[in-house]
């Protein structure tokens, strides 16, 4: 895992002209370009809240503002995990050419859409404002949840990056999973509309992006300090799972160019 | 010699691919589920296609050495190699110096950039620093001359302009070792000339050069080593006009034998092409050729001539047996291995008797009428208990640009009608004169 992290911090030139890269092209020839960072999430935003104030009613304060707090970082992982799981594989032309760590490339794009949602915090920020929630102190700890989530995701992404160099079907598997995913993990709803506790926890524990996602909300939403024992298990495995997805990294880094 | 003067060194290296990959057949669900049903993976071994068998070879720093081979003699996965992006299969791999590899021209290119974000990302790709970049940013713009279609996106640009923006990036990375893949011929007349002088830039610094290419002119020009692989192993290594002579040779030997042209690397034995009768044979014949030698018509030795000049084959031989059935042979062959005439003394019916031994056979050329290019002239003595040869290669150089084959005595005279008074006949000097040899 130190070596994988060095080679990036050696590597971090190519790292970020890729990231700068992707994040100019991404809108490159669009009318509105960069203008599409605050769109994108605001439509996806429009289109729940057009389902969940008109035709399933529901009774959250503020329902918007609280759906984006938690959609913001779902976008930011979903988009990583969906995407870095080809990273790898699609990338023939970079891996077979060029000697680099390949790492990089999946890494370059949780990178990528990091910036995306930093970016896009501001019209989350302003979106509270305009319903009289401001940022209070607690926003501190804001930072700390990114850097969990930041490493969970690039765990994740490793992992599936270097499986799918060898088996396809994974990338195909990992965007079906994620469409579930993402309504078992309470970002349209707050985790206490399940009212069996014994499920809550379930939940807890198998998800590891329910105490992300209800940490974001305590913290802009609920203006409290977010459970600090799920949050620190998830570090844990977090660290863990980094570590295991460098050694299955290392393991068949040395197939990834002879096989994609 | 100490181990720093050199720049690569290979030692039996070997590198194998599961057969999946070459076939490029991936493991999704329903090819996993089929192996699975049908009883466990088949081994191993049988799926496995070595692509390499043994590479020895060493490079000294400094030098530029060519690569050739024919199609999938492992060229490329020698250089993929060389550069770190395979690890070989077996073996040791010594590299001393910062390598750089331009195996392809345009990583990274993306079409929505312009040629100046490009050269950026290109840049860096091939090892550059930021910095690096932006120093030489001028310098590359300046060499690909692009001008003003530089803050143009790339995907505006003609093939050509895109590969020259390319290799104008790929030159201007600093390396100690530049490894380069078939690449020296892009853009016109013109730009090829012009990367062909920074090529020589390269090698004037002191660099190590490692080049993969299928023009045997240009390994001849310009490379100080040939290394010929064939088969996945080093054929042979050595001066490049006698690497490439005897590749030229092998090959237009395996066209007579009409071998087959499969990928070597899925073929038995690794499809190594058929070995040159000169060396395959050259202890079984009774006469056996020491040395072959193009000499002038002042008996001095030459590698060059003109079309109009003549020449003398000097085939020095020994006897070592009985070499009354023995028939000398001479070949001209172009530089593609084609023959383009061979005759023999048994054809011609020179009665050879009493052969001296030592002795010294010449074949005196009046004049040759070959256009410019490369040749080569074999001379080899068959007998019925086996064949020795020799070869050397020699070029011709023509100030007339002609097409074909040979160039036959001529003159061009313009003579008067019926009806005109006046004459002349025009023998411009550039134009060969009419002396029938």
């Amino acid at each position: 895992m130190i070596r994988l992290v060095r080679e990036l911090y050696q590597y971090r030139g190519l790292l970020i002209s890729l990231v700068q890269r992707e994040l100019k092209a991404r809108y490159r020839g669009s009318f509105l370009g960069f203008l599409w960072t605050f769109l994108n999430p605001t439509l996806h935003m429009l289109v729940y809240v057009l389902l969940f104030t008109v035709v399933m009613r529901q009774n959250i304060p503020n329902f918007p503002f609280f759906m984006f707090v938690g959609l913001l970082p779902w976008i930011w992982f979903s988009t990583s995990v969906g995407g870095g799981a080809s990273a790898i594989s699609d990338r023939r032309d970079l891996l077979t050419k060029v000697r680099f760590p390949a790492q990089v490339l999946p890494t370059s794009v949780v990178v990528t859409n990091l910036c995306n949602f930093v970016l896009s915090l501001p019209l989350m920020l302003v979106l509270g404002m305009a319903y009289g929630q401001w940022p209070t102190w607690h926003v501190v700890l804001f930072p700390v949840v990114v850097l969990i989530q930041l490493t969970f995701t690039l765990a994740l992404t490793y992992i599936l990056a270097a499986i799918n160099v060898t088996f396809r079907d994974l990338q195909h598997i990992v965007s079906n999973l994620l469409t579930l995913w993402f309504f078992a993990t309470p970002v349209l709803y707050p985790l206490s509309t399940i009212q069996d506790e014994g499920a809550r926890s379930l939940m807890l524990a198998l998800n590891p992006m329910v105490s992300l996602m209800t940490s974001y909300q305590a913290i802009f939403y609920e203006h409290r300090l977010p459970d600090a024992e799920p949050l620190m298990a998830l570090a844990a495995v977090s660290v863990v799972l980094l570590w295991a997805a460098s050694s299955i990294f290392e393991s068949r880094r040395e197939e990834f160019a002879e096989s994609i | 010699m100490p181990e720093s003067m050199d720049a690569i060194i290979l030692k039996d290296v070997v590198k194998s691919f599961r057969k999946r990959t070459i076939r490029g057949e991936y493991t999704t669900f329903k090819s996993e589920l089929l192996r699975w049903l049908r009883g466990k993976r088949q081994s191993r071994d049988a799926s496995l296609i070595t692509a390499l068998r043994g590479i020895n070879l060493t490079i000294p720093k400094g030098k530029t050495v060519g690569i050739i081979g024919r199609n999938g003699s492992g060229k490329s996965t020698l250089l993929k190699l060389i550069t770190g992006i395979y690890t070989p299969t077996s073996g040791d791999l010594q590299i001393n110096g910062r390598i750089s590899a331009l195996l392809d021209l345009g990583a990274g290119f993306h079409p929505d950039f312009s040629g100046r974000e490009n050269i950026l990302i290109n840049g860096i790709i091939l090892g550059m620093t930021r910095a690096e970049v932006r120093a030489r940013m001028d310098e590359i713009i300046a060499f690909s001359e692009l001008g003003e279609f530089i803050d143009e996106p790339v995907r505006t640009y003609s093939s050509g302009m895109y590969m020259r923006l390319a290799f104008a990036v790929a030159t201007h990375v600093d390396p100690d070792i530049l490894i380069i893949d078939e690449i020296l011929a892009v853009g016109d007349e013109h730009f090829s000339k012009k990367s062909l002088a920074k090529m020589m830039d390269f090698k004037r610094q002191g660099k190590t050069i490692v080049l993969v290419t299928h023009e045997l002119g240009t390994v001849e020009r310009w490379c100080d080593l040939a290394a010929w692989i064939d088969g996945g192993y080093v054929r042979r290594v050595g001066k490049p006009s006698e690497v490439t002579a005897e590749y030229r040779e092998a090959i237009s030997l395996a066209e007579a034998q009409s071998a087959a042209f499969t990928p070597p690397a899925l073929t038995e034995g690794g499809g190594a092409l058929p070995q040159v009768p000169s060396e395959a044979l050259p202890a079984e014949g009774p006469v056996r050729i020491q040395r072959v030698q193009l000499l002038d018509a002042r008996g001095e030795s030459l590698e060059v001539l003109s079309p109009e000049e003549g020449l003398e084959v000097r085939a020095e031989f020994s006897v070592e047996g009985p070499c009354e059935d023995v028939d000398f042979h001479v070949r001209l062959q172009a530089a593609d291995g084609r023959t383009l005439y061979e005759t023999s003394t048994r054809r011609e019916a020179v009665v050879l008797s009493r052969m001296p031994n030592p002795g010294v056979l010449r074949f005196v050329v009046e004049r040759l009428g070959a256009l410019g290019g490369d040749y080569s002239l074999v001379v080899s003595a068959r007998a019925s208990k086996g064949e020795s040869s020799g070869r050397c290669a020699f070029r011709v150089v023509s100030a007339t640009e002609e097409e074909g084959v040979f160039r036959p005595p001529h003159r061009w005279l313009v003579e008067p009608g019926a009806n005109s008074q006046a004459g002349v006949s025009f023998e411009p000097g550039t134009s060969p004169r009419v002396e029938v040899g």
